[in-house]
């Protein structure tokens, strides 16, 4: 009966156990994950900031639109 | 019925090639039967109906083989091979009811439904090591495969943005963990006072399903406690599948109605360069911190990384529709076979399902809590009710956050605020899984 009670008390001592290092490890895991995140975008906007990557696709629309523009009339100055 | 093909077999063997390679052939193709077809001699009509009636399956049901063995080649009780897989194939009747008429988790429950329906026919042996599902088992599922292909696949499908423009919402998917850790010092406690016989091993692949998250709780069951992955994956799918009904009752019962009504900002613009940076940190992180949870976390994040570097649209979809449905279907089927009766009606199987339960409470409240703790806190204010999206049941979890915010203020729209913790709870699951394994190491 001693034993037996010895046993109990030691696999619940266990789960609990088990539960302090699980879920220190993913908080202090998301913690850094926050922090790094955070980082990251500070980092990101000071030196990429997105307006730079999208100043490329506007003027590729505009080009299409020239060329577009520039075929209509060519073809019409030769049908003409 | 299988005897008697052998024996036409044989006889047409006997036939065809001369009388020295057709023993050859036979004994290869029927083993331990070759005696049989040497001294085959012609019946009568009525012997052969009777030997045919013989290997039926309603004589299968009603008086079973006394030697037939099970998967593992293990002699099986006669309950589990006659009433037992009767009652087998009416529940995964019940499980295809669920399924279609309910619309719980379709894509997974019908093929492990039918899966179960298999493996629990008699004489077949189509769950046994040289059936089909049992090929299917042992080429993705004893070695932990398909969950982590399923895992690629819903990498490529997440959008880590939400969580991006909120990086502390992550928080709540960490919390809602304490779902999975409850749960093992609950089912540690319950083998400790003699209810059932579950070593730590079983007690932590249970624990998982507070993950809320099919392949991560595959993916350990199969590592730690194989003889449970049946009984553990269909309460983690139905489970699942019944988010919209566990979930709100508690959400309500531990929010006030002010703080249901709580209007969070608007989302910042994540630029392209932050979601395709983010995976790799992440990864990275994860060989730092815990090596042992890179398995799934490498994949997910693979998954994503060829989403986000938009240059291969083809692979991206690929794994978010043809990879990902395919195995699926091997997923299903493989969970299924181990719904055989002799392995899931067992006592365990009634604790794993009170105990999965459980686990997605502790796991819903916790999530709650932590965003009440939060609001302690200085800065924007977080709504109650995305905490519970921490357990992952990805997209399901983050739906109902917004339909519950919804039912209180037709206004406020929380699905994008949920689906920061939503998919923090993924990456939180696959800590703590890998927290698990390298305990057993």
């Amino acid at each position: 009966m001693n034993k037996g009670n010895l046993m109990e008390t030691n696999l619940i001592v266990e789960g609990f156990k088990f539960m302090g290092l699980g879920m220190g490890t993913v908080f202090i895991f998301l913690i850094i994950m926050i922090a790094s995140m955070n980082i990251m975008s500070i980092f990101i906007h000071k030196f990429f900031p997105e307006s730079k990557l999208e100043i490329n696709p506007a003027p590729k629309q505009d080009n299409k639109k020239v060329i577009a523009a520039i075929t209509a009339a060519i073809s019409h100055h030769r049908q003409g | 019925m299988k005897n008697i093909v052998i024996k036409f077999l044989a006889l047409f063997m006997l036939f065809t090639f001369s009388n020295v390679s057709a023993n050859e052939t036979a004994t290869h193709s029927t083993g331990s039967d070759t005696h049989k077809e040497e001294t085959y001699k012609s019946q009568t009509f009525s012997h052969m109906v009777t030997g045919f009636l013989k290997s039926t399956g309603i004589v299968a049901f009603v008086s079973p083989d006394p030697d037939e063995l099970n998967a593992k080649g293990e002699k099986i009780s006669t309950f589990h091979k006659g009433l037992g897989r009767a009652l087998m194939i009416l529940l995964t009747f019940f499980l295809f009811w669920l399924a279609i008429a309910k619309g719980f988790e379709p894509l997974l429950l019908l093929p492990i439904a039918f899966g179960g329906l298999l493996a629990n026919i008699p004489v077949a042996n189509i769950g046994g090591a040289h059936g089909f599902l049992g090929v299917i088992y042992s080429m993705g599922l004893s070695n932990e495969m398909f969950p982590i292909i399923i895992f690629m696949g819903v990498g490529a499908m997440t959008d880590f943005g939400p969580l991006l423009s909120n990086p502390k919402t992550a928080l709540l998917g960490g919390a809602a963990q304490f779902g999975i850790f409850g749960t093992l010092v609950g089912a540690v406690a319950l083998s400790q006072y003699g209810f059932v016989d579950f070593t730590l091993q079983q007690a932590s692949a249970i624990s998982i399903i507070g993950g809320a998250d099919g392949p991560t709780s595959i993916f350990i069951a199969t590592k730690l406690a194989p003889e449970l992955l049946g009984a553990i994956a269909v309460a983690s799918y139905s489970y699942m599948a019944m988010v919209p009904i566990i979930q709100p009752p508690i959400m309500k019962a531990l929010t006030t109605d002010a703080e249901r009504k709580i209007k969070m900002t608007t989302l910042r613009h994540v630029s392209r360069l932050e979601k395709l940076v983010f995976p790799v940190m992440v990864l990275t992180l994860a060989i730092l911190v815990l090596p042992e949870s890179t398995p799934l976390i490498g994949a997910f994040m693979f998954g994503n990384f060829l989403k986000e570097s938009g240059v291969v649209e083809r692979l991206n979809d690929t794994l978010q529709n043809s990879l990902i449905n395919t195995v699926t279907i091997f997923l299903g089927l493989g969970v299924g076979s181990k719904l055989a009766a002799d392995q899931f009606l067992v006592p365990q199987t009634m604790f794993i399902m009170a105990l999965g339960i459980v686990a997605f409470s502790v796991g819903t409240a916790s999530g709650v809590l932590m965003a009440k703790i939060m609001n302690m806190f200085p800065g924007h204010k977080i709504n109650p009710l995305i905490g519970s999206a921490g357990v992952s049941a990805v997209p399901m979890a983050a739906r109902v956050s917004n339909k519950v915010g919804m039912e209180f203020d037709r206004n406020n729209m929380l699905l994008m605020h949920a689906m920061g913790p939503n998919v923090a709870g993924v990456i939180g699951s696959a800590v703590a899984a890998g927290v698990l394994i390298s305990l057993f190491q």
